[in-house]
């Protein structure tokens, strides 16, 4: 087909004077939530915990203990929930919490560049190390639209990065890019740009709403203006999270039980957990949770021993509580890091980037919980059974969610491209 | 018998350019011949040998096919050919598409050129591939191409056509024919021609015409190739048109329709006037040149023009598009009180000569050259994206014109202190050779407005450049070698060189080295070895020889598909001469800056255009080509003039613009303009750019914003770097920088920006700051009307209303002043009368 018969949806939603099919963003808004309402998998919502640097599979889920020493390294397997599935001695939590999840030890590519590899895992398709593909929160948000009061991708407590910013929306624009939550470990933990920035009595909350509302005539006296259009849309959208409180609500980590959040623990992993649960309750489609650290060439022992016991807390807790709520009928959880780490221990106690062999968990949605999927060898340098590529990871994701992996964007050049190129659904997932 | 007429608007679809293009474009779009059509001609095609009973049948086929070609006689027999029928066969139903097998890694494995750029290796994929599993040559129909095209397998991409389609026949007859691949010698296609039936470009809304499409071929003879054509509307809210070519014009305005068949494209415009019949003395008035063309299109499409806008909008208006910069309540008075007829004038040239120009023109231009660090080991680190800053600046300042910025710059050699115009290539080279990076891109899309980018991969979708064409002009920049060296190792340079030269060089300075340490060692040391002294001697002589006929090479590109070497070549594929031991760049420049060369003076006219009425006159803004026309010729064509007769004078055209009725209409739509978006019947509202915006929120609350590394009170858009760390400029979509492409800087209006303008810290505190703009407001002013005009001159830079000031001081009269006054100021900081330029 000739390209220039796709409309251009990036170019559609810029200068209205642009919109190459007059459509007035009203409709395109109407569009999107109709877009919204036509989300039909099984999952309402995904959570993402990414584990940004690579976990060392040898020390978490894939512990080779009749390896070498320089291999199978410092910790011992425990037995877990699960009859025959052992993991390692820093995860106590986790090991009561395998019955609810299914872990994948077999996750693999060949790329061993943080920041290409975060680009790829977090797409599903390879690129450089800049992002030339949407990462899959982006995706959703354009698919799902803005159907809520809340946004559709919400990052916590930012974007992945190591120099630079990863897991963007690439192509789509600025429009579907991450709403970044911070920190909400913070003692004044307040979100940038819903918490009120000052307290206003109602009065003045009265005040600015008919002043917002009268003073601005510009959108009446020009008709057919896309810009203006979502400016007027969305200074009333704004308006309401900021006045209403419903949005801040969503963010509001202290409205949450003390007891419950020591439970997910008072770090920022493990409140960044509990936030991302509110947030899927309320209704926000794509929650990545990032925890970074994991990128331990040099005395990696001490970095676990501070690093895991926050991971085995928060994510235990966000597995259990979503579980006890129900929760995980409708939201896929996924945890996984860009690759695994070497097998054998270097020179300065570490292991470096290894991207042949990683472990990653899948829960809820479906998921059959309470086993294992894919194996690596003796070393845990290969994968010797399923492999799973970070295209299937993205594949499960998003067909997870109701969305056609294959489906055709439009990039601003033209471009027809498929939002994967390539993968299938883990399948071992379901049955 | 074929009949086509030729009308003058066929030829102002070929030529959409207009004249002064004819020059650029001649070799890409020759004239149609105005000569009516022969019968076509098709005895061209060699048969090949076939047995009787193929032949027979072969014959009985083409039979069928040649009549549903219109054709009445055929007694001449032939097989399909393989670049003429068969591949567009295949682009026509889409198999070849970006989105199925024409993507480069195929679909499920079959894999074919992208619209059939390849023939070659299609012909491969498709007959030999799999030793010939997709050809039935037996029994055709049930050739696996076939099967999957109608439906008989199952196929992904569904029914492509119908078993007893003419596609269907066509490929059967192909493949009973003998399956001939790509034949170097078949009659070249020359052009395509659009005709309608009936013959007409203006339609009313409803009404349909029928699109026939007609290639030439160099042997003079003529194909109607209809039903092989893509057909698609630039607009299809105005025009809409099926597969078939039956083009159903919807409502007013005017579009192109482009027809592709084979590497051929061809546009033809149709016109949709409105229902209305306005009265003539709207479209009297003109101020300039620029007027005549916009206001006869207005006229001829029976679009009503908006009324003028009045002052305080246009000093705001104007203020904000040529400096950046938000008026001042004081300026406002001024201008106000001002009772001159051409006050408007003055305005615009103390505008254009203020210093802030300086600053926001080098803004702009920073964009569009790349100014920013490398995202990676970059090598000048802020200093160097300083330096190129300050260069631009010196440019901007000294008002030089861009024919001579963009020369210096695309010559610029040496190191980034000594000439950080160098800093161009640092940026669109990178670490790669100049011949495999991004330059040529940047450069086509910056200064020739051009995206040739995809042709690096395969040939232009939507224009007639090809690989080869890519790669000739790619030959331009293989002399350029940067010298990359680490910050902490001094500045890196560029040669006008080879990397290969370079390393030859670098190694002849080893062995001359080397050489002297064996010539002369020191005292005590052993004597040289005669033969290792040899050795080295003959190493030298060696490299010596080696350098110089690299040096004496001729400049060449390799494509890397075909592995043919290509000499540097323009895009419009003129001949031009390149003396041996020169910089090609300088032969590109001599050709680029030529006054007869419309993509350069074109793309900096529409990026002006745009910048000033909100949308080009060519868009996407960088993406001219002959299937992409103006929206208004004749307006094209006087601002090319005018800027070639200023000789490259970008104020010039500034000032043109700004003095134009059209840039003072106002913003406000009427029944019939409503819906016009290309040709300025009305002021277009848009967003201001992030670092205007930022700018305009610190000089209304009288709240300078601070970027770490540079002194408080520096303006967002006099900030060289736009990796600064800013979350206010980051959520506007200020432009990284990344590419040529003016889509990077983004225009969106997004609830994250809503939400920090109405909630953010930053603002509220700029807003409540007991040294801003409001604390002093409501210490000088404790007359409630006055502080309100205040309020309302430091942000909105206009009075209020008589209603606007009686609603508000009813607010006053109820509550706490300071309060009161703060909720207005940041209501009004909030109104999109505050964050639009309009």
């Amino acid at each position: 087909m000739f390209d220039l018969r796709f409309p251009n949806r990036r170019d559609f939603l810029r200068v209205g004077g642009l919109a190459p099919l007059g459509l007035g963003l009203p409709t395109l808004l109407a569009a999107e939530s109709q877009a919204g309402q036509n989300l039909s998998g099984p999952a309402k919502s995904v959570i993402l915990v990414f584990l940004g640097g690579g976990l060392s599979h040898h020390d978490s889920f894939d512990l080779k203990p009749d390896a070498i020493e320089e291999i199978r390294g410092k910790y011992r397997p425990i037995d877990t929930n699960v009859a025959g599935v052992r993991i390692g001695e820093l995860l106590p939590m986790m090991s009561q919490t395998m019955d609810k999840v299914c872990l994948v030890r077999s996750g693999a590519h060949n790329n061993d560049h943080h920041e290409t590899a975060t680009n790829w895992v977090m797409s599903g398709r390879f690129g450089s190390a800049f992002g030339d593909w949407p990462a899959m929160g982006a995706i959703v948000a354009h698919e799902s639209g803005f159907p809520g009061t809340l946004p559709p991708y919400v990052a916590i407590p930012r974007n992945p990065s190591f120099t630079w910013e990863l897991g963007k929306s690439a192509f789509l624009g600025g429009r579907y890019e991450s709403f970044k939550a911070g920190d909400p470990n913070d003692v004044n933990y307040r979100v940038r740009d819903v918490a009120r920035a000052e307290p206003l009595p109602e009065v003045r909350v009265q005040r600015r709403r008919t002043l917002l509302q009268s003073v601005d005539g510009l959108a009446r006296r020009v008709e057919n203006n896309d810009q203006l259009a979502a400016y007027s849309q969305f200074q009333q959208r704004a308006a309401e999270m900021v006045l209403s409180g419903e949005a801040r609500d969503a963010f509001a980590i202290e409205a949450e039980a003390d007891q419950l959040r020591d439970r997910y623990g008072r770090t920022t992993f493990g409140q960044s957990c509990l936030l991302a649960r509110r947030l899927v309750e309320r209704g926000v489609t794509f929650v990545t949770v990032n925890f970074a650290g994991w990128d331990h060439h040099a005395k990696i022992w001490p970095g676990l021993e501070s690093k895991l016991p926050d991971f085995d807390r928060g994510f235990s807790a966000l597995v259990t509580d979503m579980h006890q709520r129900g929760l995980l009928d409708q939201t896929l959880v996924v945890a996984m890091g860009e690759f695994g780490r070497t097998p054998k221990i270097n020179k300065d106690v570490g292991r470096d980037h290894w991207a042949p062999a990683a472990s990653m968990l899948f829960t809820g949605a479906g998921v059959k919980t309470g086993k294992v999927i894919g194996a690596t060898d003796r070393d845990g340098a290969e994968v010797i059974d399923s492999p799973v590529r970070p295209a299937d990871v993205a594949f499960t994701i998003l067909s997870s969610l109701g969305i056609d992996p294959r489906k055709q964007l439009v990039t601003p050049d033209g471009r027809p491209v498929e939002i994967l190129d390539e993968g299938e659904r883990i399948e071992e997932l379901y049955v | 018998m074929l009949r086509l007429t030729d009308r003058s608007h066929a030829a102002a679809m070929i030529h959409p350019f207009g004249e002064r293009q004819e020059k650029t474009y001649q070799k890409l779009n020759p004239s149609p011949s105005p000569l009516p059509l022969r019968k076509e001609k098709r005895g061209r095609r060699r048969i090949p040998s076939l047995p009787p009973l193929a032949l027979f049948t072969f014959s009985l086929a083409l039979c069928i096919c040649l009549s549903l070609w219109g054709v009445t006689s055929a007694a001449e027999t032939q097989v399909p050919s393989f670049q003429d029928d068969i591949v567009p066969v295949l682009t026509r139903f889409g198999c070849n598409s970006g989105g199925c097998h024409g993507k480069l890694s195929g679909q499920n494995g079959f894999r074919l050129s992208l619209r059939g750029f390849a023939p070659q290796q299609d012909f491969e994929s498709i007959a030999l591939e799999g030793r010939g599993r997709r050809i039935s040559p037996a029994v055709p129909l049930r050739s696996l191409l076939l099967q999957k095209a109608i439906g008989t397998a199952s196929h992904r991409g569904g029914v492509r056509f119908d078993a007893d389609s003419p596609a269907s026949r066509l490929l059967v007859d192909w493949i009973r024919g003998g399956m001939p691949g790509p034949v170097a010698n078949e009659p070249a296609l020359m052009r395509l021609t659009i005709t309608s039936i009936p013959d007409r470009s203006v339609l009313k809304p409803g009404e349909s015409v029928s699109l026939k499409v007609t290639a030439s071929y160099d042997d003079d003879t003529q194909r109607d190739v209809t039903w092989l054509t893509n057909f698609a509307t630039g607009d299809s809210t105005v025009l809409q048109v099926t597969e078939a070519g039956l083009a159903t014009a919807v409502r007013a305005g005017e579009t192109v329709i482009r027809a592709s068949f084979r590497e051929e494209i061809a546009v033809a415009t149709f016109t949709v006037p409105f229902d209305s019949q306005p009265d003539p003395a709207l479209y009297v008035a003109r101020h300039n040149a620029i007027d005549g063309p916009v206001f006869d299109k207005l006229q001829a499409l029976r679009i009503e023009p908006s009324a003028d806008c009045d002052d305080a909008t246009f000093l705001r208006r104007a203020s904000l598009d040529a400096i950046g910069v938000l008026p001042t309540a004081d300026e406002v008075r001024a201008f106000l009180a001002d009772d001159r007829q051409d006050k408007r004038m003055h305005l615009i040239n103390s505008l254009l000569d203020r210093p802030e120009f300086v600053d926001y023109w080098t803004h702009w231009l920073a964009d569009l050259l790349q100014n920013r660090k490398e995202r990676d080991h970059d090598v000048r680190g802020t200093k160097g994206v300083r330096g190129f800053h300050v260069w631009l600046r010196r440019q901007v300042a000294a008002g030089r014109s861009w024919k001579e910025i963009a020369s210096t710059l695309l010559s610029a050699t040496g190191s980034t202190t000594e000439n950080p115009a160098v800093g161009y290539f640092i940026v669109t080279v990178g670490e790669q050779e100049a011949e495999k990076s991004e330059v040529a891109d940047s450069v086509a899309q910056a200064f020739l407005g051009t995206r040739i980018g995809c042709a690096r991969c395969h040939n232009h979708p939507l224009e007639k450049y090809t690989q080869d064409d890519y790669y000739h002009f790619v030959g331009f920049f293989s002399r350029v070698a940067l010298q990359r060296k680490k910050p902490e190792e001094g500045p890196t340079e560029l040669l006008v060189a080879t990397r290969h030269l370079l390393n030859l060089r670098k190694e002849l300075d080893n062995q001359m080295a080397k050489l002297s340490e064996l010539e002369h060692p020191a005292s005590d040391a052993t004597p040289p070895d005669t033969s290792q002294l040899e050795n080295v001697r003959k190493r030298i002589e060696d490299l010596k020889r080696q350098i110089e006929s690299v040096e004496n090479s001729p400049v060449e590109v390799r494509q890397p598909r075909t592995g043919e070497v290509l000499p540097p070549r323009p895009l419009d594929r003129s001949d031009v001469a390149l003396a041996s031991g020169t910089d090609p760049r300088e032969t590109l420049i001599d050709w680029m800056i030529d006054p007869s060369n419309e993509h350069f003076s074109g793309a900096m006219v529409n990026r002006l255009w745009k910048h000033f009425l909100g949308v080009g006159l060519v868009e996407p803004v960088d993406d001219l080509r002959a299937t992409n026309p103006p929206s208004n010729l004749e307006l094209w064509k006087v601002l090319n003039d005018a800027f070639v007769a200023s000789d490259f004078d970008m104020k010039h055209v500034m000032r043109l613009i700004m003095n134009s009725r059209t840039y003072q209409l106002a913003i406000d739509t009427n029944d019939s303009n409503a819906l016009d978006h290309r040709f300025y019947s009305h002021f277009q509202p848009r967003r201001l750019p992030a670092e205007v915006l930022l700018d305009a929120i610190c000089c209304a609350t009288g709240q300078p914003e601070s970027f770490a590394g540079y002194p408080k009170g520096l303006r967002a858009v006099q900030v060289p770097d736009p990796f600064t760390d800013s979350y206010f400029l980051t959520m506007f979509g200020r432009a990284p920088r990344t590419t040529a492409c003016t889509c990077e800087r983004e225009n969106d209006v997004t609830l994250p920006q809503l939400l920090h303008l109405q909630n953010s810290d930053e603002l509220t505190a700029k807003v409540k700051s007991p040294d801003g703009r409001l604390a002093a407001l409501l210490k000088r002013y404790p007359n409630d009307d006055r502080l309100i005009e205040e309020i309302y001159l430091a942000t909105l830079s206009r009075f209020p209303s008589t209603s606007e000031r009686d609603a508000v001081r009813a607010m006053f009269d109820d509550g706490d002043r300071d309060q009161t006054a703060a909720d207005l100021f940041w209501a009004l900081l909030n109104t999109s009368e505050f964050t639009f330029n309009h």
